[in-house]
């Protein structure tokens, strides 16, 4: 992660979060202690706790737990240690899904000095706009380089290695159907058919159905996906977009997997009311036989499949989006006390600055504007 | 047109030899992008293997074409040269190859040709004829043909002389088929062993597509194949870039130049998935068309399964898609009653060789039907109904008809592949049957070898030890003969 560690070697270089409690309510993997450890260097105490109960890596809170609070274990109900964490009084807070600032919401749980929070996905967002926010939170999902990076590429690579891993299934000549074409969707619609499926695309914005459309894939109402698809993939942060009725109408065999951030997506209780008989098939795969004698496949409970079946992003990805986390919470603690209560976007500069970062470490060069085509793109029609 | 000028005996008939300079200038554009047909030029220039071969070549007039030419005339043979197709022809390319590198349109100095885009089908066959006629010799020595009609006007010919009759031509199946008829019943009367003795001239023919191999290996299993064939199709360094490469460049230029519709978003069929559908496939789907494929053949249709296209049956997509493309080398694959089901301005195109894939004769004779000719080789069919679909190249070859066909370079490895052929036919004739023969391997090998630099490929080399490993000369051929690529 040489994006992070160069944004570490500053921080020990610069102390620049000397004295402060940062809270992180995250995925507990290897990646996220890399930024545990740089928020540390920077002078940071730091308190980490889970936002998924299948998401922790067991291993990495052993390593982590001499260094600094942790509070998570795989498969366990995450609830208790967010709350410990949030007891434990954090001046700024991280969250993948806004558990963290939301507890704090609770009551009057915000410390004096508290200067705000970062929120790390869509789904937390939405929580987030629902409170009657009073602090700053830094929309870090809303970044460029964290669209980019982490949704289009990171997601769209590791959703389908979940679902591979999960299943061992063959992805050419299948047709898979990816509910939602934002950039979770198109990363992974593109990745599918590299892979040699047939891909077919479910909107409800007519813009991005009809980028689908252009981009050659074929679009149509879930209902009538439902009957084509072998797997399906939910990307919507959207409740129960594969409900009763599609169920009734899927093939047999057909996988049901959700790479958004809640597993609300697939209607659980809807599906679970449908089988008539409930069976392991493999450890992240359960197979429900309907009243039709059809069987579905639910991956991983229908959880965040990249996390729970793969190994989430891979190291790159969550190399650039902790780099944005780590200057994210500088920038709260140098600038947070001006900053009004509601949601920010990220600064531009920590974009360029995480970019710029990961150019070199890639030993890619680029162009600079020379000051007369600088002046020419800030002029009038060229009359400069 | 222009025929005969007076100081030159050069026979020829072509569109405008004013449009020679322009031909000549594609021409030199063209060399550079031939690497193969250029260093075959180098490689032959002093030992002219192709000396005393009268060459008879039936393929798509184009400035590809003429750098063939232009290299089989290098070796030393004699040519005179047809368009396959009626409309394939680039006129300015006609009329440079006439004029030669170094005549003009007043002193014509180059090849025989008879050809002009938009030939009837009378026109067509009369061009065949002159061009299998040498003023003073009769016929050719070799043929090069694309499609196989030039061997097979020979190959009728001579059985009908052998009958003593051409069938009547009112009994013929199609509009081609009897104007064909009539012009051997014709030729019967003229001489009833004209054929037979151009047959027996003939040592050798080298067809370049999978249509006229097809024929002649029907000709072959009958025993009826008057003279050794080479089948430069199925050299690798041909159908599996000429087929696939080719169409993938010049299908979507083709639609692009007749209508100008934006393919992304809409919905496009590929009928056949051989290597034309593949390249065919791939273009409209790199375009943003959502493709869908059909097939007979169960491995092809997997295939396209497994790169994750669609496999319906056309019936099953009739109403829905926006553009039809036919790749198949079969007859009757589009009827006229799937277009009309077809929507509203679908667009139907082929690229398959002949113009049988889609029924234009049931078109025509349509009750009701209005034919709205858009622009050369653009038509607009309305059905009674109101709706109507658009026609491209009346079904013949579109990337030929509306755009340029194949590029250069492409086509450098085809009629690389040619030219070998031929001077193995010329000098080797003692080694050939009168059957049906692909080139050998290491010649492959040589054809792809030669367009290597120019692509700045760096090729490894093969170590003496790894050759020995796999049990290959170290300087190829590398695969058995059976390898698929």
């Amino acid at each position: 992660m040489p994006v992070l560690r160069s944004v570490r070697e500053r921080f020990a270089a610069e102390q620049p979060l000397k004295g402060v409690k940062v809270g992180a309510c995250l995925h507990v993997t290897a990646e996220t202690a890399n930024l545990a450890r740089a928020l540390a260097a920077g002078g940071a105490e730091v308190a980490l706790c889970a936002a998924n109960p299948l998401s922790t890596q067991d291993d990495v809170v052993e390593v982590l737990a001499s260094e600094m609070l942790v509070r998570a274990k795989r498969g366990t109900d995450p609830r208790p240690g967010v709350a410990e964490v949030a007891t434990w009084g954090p001046h700024v807070t991280l969250d993948d899904g806004a558990d963290l600032i939301a507890l704090l919401h609770e009551g009057d749980a915000l410390v004096d000095g508290f200067l705000g929070g970062t929120e790390e996905t869509t789904t937390g967002l939405v929580r987030v706009r629902a409170l009657d926010l009073r602090c700053p939170v830094l929309a870090l999902n809303e970044a460029r380089t964290e669209r980019v990076f982490n949704d289009h590429y990171g997601t769209g690579q590791s959703t389908l290695d979940g679902i591979l891993r999960a299943t061992n299934v063959l992805l050419a000549g299948r047709t898979v159907v990816i509910v939602g074409y934002g950039f979770t969707g198109r990363g992974i619609a593109t990745r599918a058919r590299g892979a040699g499926a047939q891909v077919i695309i479910c909107e409800v914005d007519p813009l991005a159905a009809l980028e689908a459309r252009m981009e050659g894939f074929e679009v149509m109402p879930a209902l009538a996906a439902a009957a084509r698809g072998d797997i399906f993939i939910t990307v919507t942060g959207t409740p129960r977009v594969l409900g009763a009725e599609h169920f009734a109408v899927m093939k047999d065999g057909a996988s049901l997997a959700n790479a958004g951030h809640f597993d609300v997506e697939i209607d659980l209780d809807a599906l679970a009311a449908a089988a008539t008989e409930r069976r392991q098939v493999l450890p992240l795969v359960e197979s429900f036989t309907l009243a039709s004698g059809r069987r579905l496949h639910l991956l991983a409970q229908g959880r965040v499949v990249n996390l729970a079946a793969g190994q989430g992003h891979p190291a790159e990805i969550m190399d650039i989006s902790f780099a944005v986390h780590a200057l994210a919470v500088e920038h709260l603690v140098t600038r947070g006390g001006s900053l009004a209560p509601g949601i920010h976007p990220v600064p531009e500069p920590i974009d360029r600055e995480v970019a710029r970062l990961k150019l070199a470490a890639l030993g890619v060069g680029i162009d600079a504007l020379t000051p007369e085509q600088e002046a020419y793109r800030h002029s009038w029609g060229g009359a400069a | 047109m222009s025929t005969t000028a007076e100081p030159t005996t050069l026979d020829f008939k072509v569109a405008d030899l004013g449009l020679a300079e322009f031909g000549r200038k594609e021409i030199r554009l063209a060399e550079h992008e031939m690497p193969g047909l250029m260093k075959t030029r180098e490689e032959f220039a002093a030992s002219q293997p192709l000396k005393g071969a009268r060459i008879m070549g039936s393929l798509h007039m184009t400035i590809q074409t003429a750098v063939l030419i232009e290299t089989l005339v290098a070796l030393g043979a004699e040519v005179r040269w047809v368009s396959c197709n009626i409309f394939s022809t680039q006129d300015h390319a006609a009329a440079a190859t006439v004029v030669g590198p170094n005549g003009t349109p007043e002193d014509p100095q180059g090849v025989s040709v008879y050809a002009w885009k938009g030939e009837t089908l009378e026109e067509y066959w009369w061009c065949t004829e002159q061009a299998l006629q040498w003023p003073e010799h009769g016929g050719p020595n070799l043929i090069l043909d694309d499609g196989g009609d030039a061997t097979m006007l020979v190959h009728k010919g001579t059985e009908y002389e052998a009958a003593g009759a051409v069938p009547d031509p009112a009994s013929a199946e199609s509009e081609e088929f009897k104007v064909f008829l009539t012009l051997l019943t014709r030729s019967l009367q003229d001489d009833p062993n004209r054929w037979t003795k151009v047959g027996q001239d003939i040592v050798g023919v080298s067809e370049e597509t999978t249509t006229g191999v097809h024929r002649l290996y029907e000709l072959a299993k009958t025993g009826e194949l008057l003279f050794p064939a080479i089948n430069v199709n199925d050299s690798v360094t041909k159908s599996k870039f000429d087929n696939l490469y080719g169409c993938r460049h010049s299908l979507v230029d083709g639609i692009n130049r007749a209508v100008d519709v934006m393919l992304a978003g809409k919905t496009a069929v590929v009928c056949g998935f051989g290597d034309v559908g593949k390249g065919s496939a791939e273009s409209l789907r790199a375009q943003g068309a959502r493709v869908i494929v059909t097939e007979i053949d169960p491995i092809c249709a997997l295939q396209a399964s497994m790169q994750g296209y669609q496999v319906q049956t056309l019936e099953d997509v009739i109403e829905v898609a926006d553009v039809f493309i036919t790749t198949t080398g079969n007859k009757d694959i589009i009827t006229v009653d799937d277009m009309a089901r077809m929507k509203h301005q679908a667009i139907v195109g082929n690229i398959g060789h002949f113009d049988n894939e889609i029924d234009v004769a049931g078109l025509e004779k349509y009750d009701g039907i209005t034919r709205i000719n858009i622009k050369p080789q653009v038509d607009e069919w309305v059905f009674p109904d109101g709706h109507s679909i658009i026609l491209l190249s009346e079904g013949r070859l579109l990337n030929l008809g509306n755009a340029t066909g194949h590029p250069s370079f492409v086509m450098s490895n085809s009629f690389t592949n040619q030219t070998i052929a031929q001077i193995e036919l010329w000098t080797k004739n003692d080694q050939y049957e009168k059957q049906v023969y692909v080139l050998p391997k290491h010649l492959d090998e040589k054809v792809a070898r030669l367009h290597l630099d120019a692509v700045g490929v760096k090729l490894t080399q093969l170590r003496p030890d790894q050759a020995a490993y796999i049990g290959v000369p170290v300087e190829g051929p590398y695969k058995p003969d059976h390898y698929r690529y």
